[in-house]
């Protein structure tokens, strides 16, 4: 019953990509989900640890093919949702 | 504080369905206490919203590389995982 996320060990992901130079960020909304997780969790909204939770709570069937901070994404997404702060049919 | 520094040890096999910290590649498997931490509210418990999450003793655990991942491991290596005490029953025999 391990989660998805628990995959230290299982092969047949390929080889870890290596980037030279690595941005913090590849992308603007990177930063603003980063920004946007750190604000939250700074305002008492949620802890580390449901986040982390969230996170691993991902659809199976889409997790493995979500990006690191699309799954940070959905993990805000779920959490917002659930404490009832945005309505579902807004949270896009 | 339930164990001491070299201290052998063996993690839970246990495979929760909610939030845990000891990953797979890790449960049952024997280590020895590296060092004691302060006492630390439970990540489990606090993922589930708990509001007085239990407080334990965290420690860091080293474990043989052979033993984390038998036939794979680099020689010589040896793994640290931060783990909490509840994850954690005594050995009597060292690993």
């Amino acid at each position: 019953m391990s989660r998805l996320n628990d995959v230290g060990g299982l092969t047949g992901f390929g080889p870890i990509e290596r980037e030279p130079d690595e941005p913090l960020f590849h992308s603007e909304w990177e930063a603003r989900v980063f920004a946007l997780n750190r604000l939250l969790m700074g305002k008492g909204l949620y802890n580390l640890d449901e986040f982390r939770d969230a996170v691993e709570r991902i659809d199976p069937a889409r997790y493995y093919g979500l990006s690191y901070y699309e799954r940070w994404f959905e993990g805000v997404r779920t959490l917002l949702i659930e404490r009832g702060i945005v309505p579902p049919e807004t949270a896009t | 504080m339930k164990f001491s520094v070299g201290e052998a040890v063996q993690t839970s096999g246990r495979d929760p369905v909610h939030h845990y910290r000891v990953p797979r590649y890790l449960r049952a498997k024997r280590g020895r206490i590296e060092a004691v931490h302060a006492a630390f509210p439970l990540a489990d418990a606090r993922a589930a919203g708990d509001p007085a999450p239990p407080v334990e003793t965290l420690y860091t655990v080293a474990f043989a590389g052979d033993d984390v991942w038998p036939g794979g491991a680099e020689p010589n290596t040896v793994y640290h995982a931060e783990l909490w005490e509840s994850y954690l029953h005594p050995l009597e025999t060292a690993p």
